[in-house]
């Protein structure tokens, strides 16, 4: 016979649970370097956090396999906050309330503008994330944070660029998410369009997974662009948008951004998304081209395939450990302040492949990127231009 | 050993607090109160002011919806009233806080009352979607509406500011979050020893019987519907505070569905409740990843263990609804009902 406990006993058990976690205790070597993180590792974003997470894991497990800076190890903490930003800010508290944090990674815009005036006030913690809206690229009112590659804006503008060449005078419709994710770059994107020549024929704001979205689509078949930029968006509803308007013997190409630019997003719907074209800011796992030992040893530890989002994490962790290291070079305290200026002197700098030239951060972001394609029949991206680096 | 509370005195018929174990069970959760910020670190007090934030808005859902009958799920999109005139008058017009969180009430409150509105029609779950109207076009009208709500990408506003001391951090916060919660929920308890709210409870219990009484509903439901919002938009206005980056993002649909699960977690109907609803949906998620980071023999736990986390909080509050339908409040009551008699109870 099963004996169930009473409620009685299994509240008192909750309780006694929830007292026995009031008692904390922390181990921290002294000089150890703490990096923080508030990872998005379940939610709207778990999809992303997890390899996120994953990234940074693998490359401070090498950084302290190499010694870690100047001898003194790195630890990693990180806590999941659903992608809600009071969970994002509660874990930051109880980090920075029990670990002399330096660096911290966090798990979107809304925390990184949330959390800014935190971090001026401390000047100890300079900080990263998933983030790459365009109201961050401002060192004077986000002096302590960086974007680990263009910032939405600058993604754009490198579509454009590209598009200037390859289609001069071309006719460029945009469909972007109604949200603050969505919107960001659209002021960008005009003017910029406006300045090569370019032609903005349409503009569709969306919800960020809506699923019906015919109206749109006639639309954009009365605009009849050249090219369609999709923004804001991870994957629905780019798949819709472009069978419709294939069906409907539009010839426009398309295009998007970083978070709908991972391979495997793409792999069950690869006859729909073949040619389909967007910025990417990193080498994917399986480029082979030129030397990349950055690269290699990511292969070699991870021997299956791994998303940008980890590549992000990664890069992001090499830049900040790199910021730390040339501050503690320079036998300065790891202030914010010190560690952001060291990262502003970064120049040429060479990520082992990860970008596929040298990169240099002289304010908030790294404005360089490629535009690769995808090949439905291989279901990889490839490249279709140069690196491409453009005016901050 | 205490048998009963006789009232000899209208005076004691009518005091707030029966016994004086309660007045001083209270004035020891007061004196913990005034200790906690200088005991607990930041991440505790962070806790505790959200937590204080979260009692206000369950507070006024409960008003609704525990003890009007009202179902909704606009509570969130209500907060988002207060907040927002928080964030101007703080940005463009410069108002002390104390007027900009009373007028974070009030025009929460007119919005709350025309979205009350279909409440004289329909009831229920009928209710409870006509109200979700509220977070789509609240969200519409910041995204799309006049430059001063900022658009898409929000309102950054200065922090709250009295004789010229900033408030910025938990620690500060909490001074002015905790009185003002507390004053928020005696004027909540004491609604409900007034003619007013017999009224709700009437309308809740049988809202026909109610008018035979002579009760308006017309009034009454709009009225309740506005003290909800009142406080919904006071506790959007403490978030702005706390926060102090408004977005139309920072208050989505499943934020209301936050409260709503705090009011029925904690027990519809009673003021503690609320309170107790509004501390387990706040402090037990926090509380499961603290225990996730203490399993350190979990080669790392933190990832591994977050989607198990998830729906062990889901599974505590089916836990909650099986074994204790009305609400942590009924449990609280067993216990002092169990302290009545100790230790002379068998």
């Amino acid at each position: 016979m099963i004996i169930f406990p009473t409620r009685r006993k299994l509240l008192s058990y909750a309780a006694a649970g929830c007292l026995a976690l009031g008692i904390q205790t922390s181990a921290r070597a002294a000089d150890d370097i703490v990096i923080g993180a508030s990872m998005p590792l379940t939610g709207a974003f778990g999809f992303a956090g997890i390899p996120l997470n994953l990234g940074i894991q693998d490359y401070l497990k090498i950084a302290n396999d190499a010694g870690g800076i100047g001898g003194r190890k790195i630890k990693y903490v990180s806590e999941d906050t659903a992608y809600a930003v009071d969970k994002s800010i509660a874990a930051f508290n109880r980090i920075t309330a029990s670990e002399k944090v330096s660096l911290y990674y966090g798990d979107s815009t809304g925390f990184a503008k949330t959390i800014n005036a935190e971090l001026s006030r401390r000047d100890s913690i300079l900080m990263a994330g998933t983030s790459f809206a365009t109201e961050l690229n401002d060192p004077k009112n986000f002096p302590y944070q960086f974007i680990p590659g263009p910032d939405y804006s600058q993604m754009i503008g490198i579509l454009l660029e590209y598009i200037a060449k390859t289609t001069p005078g071309a006719k460029i419709a945009l469909v972007n998410s109604d949200t603050e994710f969505g919107r960001d770059p659209i002021a960008a994107t005009e003017k910029r369009a406006a300045e090569l020549g370019l032609k903005i024929v349409g503009k569709i704001a969306t919800p960020p997974t809506s699923v019906d979205v015919s109206t749109e689509v006639l639309k954009l078949r009365r605009a009849d662009p050249d090219y369609t930029i999709f923004h804001g968006y991870v994957l629905a509803p780019l798949p819709e948008f472009m069978t419709q308007m294939k069906q409907l013997g539009l010839k426009s190409k398309f295009m998007g951004t970083f978070w709908s630019m991972d391979n495997s997003i793409w792999a069950n719907s690869a006859a729909v998304a073949d040619g389909y074209m967007g910025v990417m800011p990193y080498r994917y796992y399986f480029d082979t081209e030129g030397t990349s030992p950055t690269l290699d040893k990511i292969r070699q530890l991870r021997p299956e395939y791994q998303t940008i989002y980890y590549t992000q994490g990664f890069l992001t962790a090499m830049l900040m450990i790199e910021a730390a290291k040339r501050t503690l070079d320079a036998k300065k305290d790891l202030t914010a302040s010190n560690m952001k200026a060291s990262l502003n002197s970064i120049k040429d700098f060479d990520t082992g492949g990860i970008i596929g030239v040298p990169i240099s951060i002289s304010g908030n972001t790294i404005p360089v990127g490629r535009v690769y394609q995808y090949d439905g029949a291989n279901k990889t991206m490839k490249p279709v231009s140069d690196w491409i680096k453009i005016a901050k | 050993m205490r048998i009963s509370s006789a009232h000899e005195t209208y005076a004691q018929a009518e005091s707030f607090l029966d016994t004086n174990v309660q007045r001083v069970m209270l004035l020891l959760l007061f004196a913990g109160l005034v200790v906690f910020p200088f005991l607990a670190d930041q991440y505790w007090i962070y806790l505790a002011c959200l937590v204080a934030i979260h009692i206000v808005g369950t507070t006024g859902l409960n008003i609704l919806t525990g003890y009007t009958g009202l179902i909704s799920v606009g509570q969130a999109a209500f907060m988002s009233v207060g907040a927002y005139t928080v964030a101007i008058l703080e940005i463009h017009v410069g108002t002390p806080f104390i007027f900009n969180l009373i007028a974070a009430g009030v025009v929460a409150a007119g919005v709350g009352a025309i979205f009350g509105v279909p409440s004289l029609r329909v009831k229920g779950l009928y209710l409870a979607i006509a109200t979700i109207a509220a977070s789509f076009i609240l969200h519409f009208l910041y995204t799309n509406g006049p430059s001063i709500l900022g658009g898409t990408q929000g309102l950054s506003m200065p922090p709250a500011r009295l004789f010229g001391y900033d408030f910025v951090r938990p620690f500060q916060l909490y001074w002015l979050f905790v009185p003002l919660t507390a004053l928020s929920v005696f004027a909540a308890a004491n609604l409900f020893r007034t003619r007013i709210g017999r009224a709700f409870i009437a309308i809740r219990d049988r809202d026909i019987s109610a008018e035979v009484l002579g009760i308006p509903l017309l009034k009454y439901k709009l009225l309740s519907f506005a003290l909800s919002s009142f406080y919904a938009g006071v506790a959007g206005g403490m978030w702005a505070y706390f926060f102090r980056v408004v977005t139309p993002e920072s208050f989505p649909l499943i934020y209301s569905i936050f409260f709503l699960a705090a009011v029925i977690v904690g027990g519809m109907g009673t003021i503690l409740g609320g309170i107790l609803g509004a501390i387990f949906m706040t402090v037990i998620p926090e509380l499961l990843k603290l225990l996730v980071s203490y399993m350190t023999f979990i080669p790392d736990a933190t990832a591994q263990l977050s989607p198990i986390r998830t729906i062990v909080f889901g599974l505590l509050i089916v836990m909650f609804l099986l074994f204790e339908p009305q609400g942590l409040a009924e449990t609280w009551r067993r216990i002092r009902r169990f302290f009545h008699l100790w230790p002379f109870k068998k």
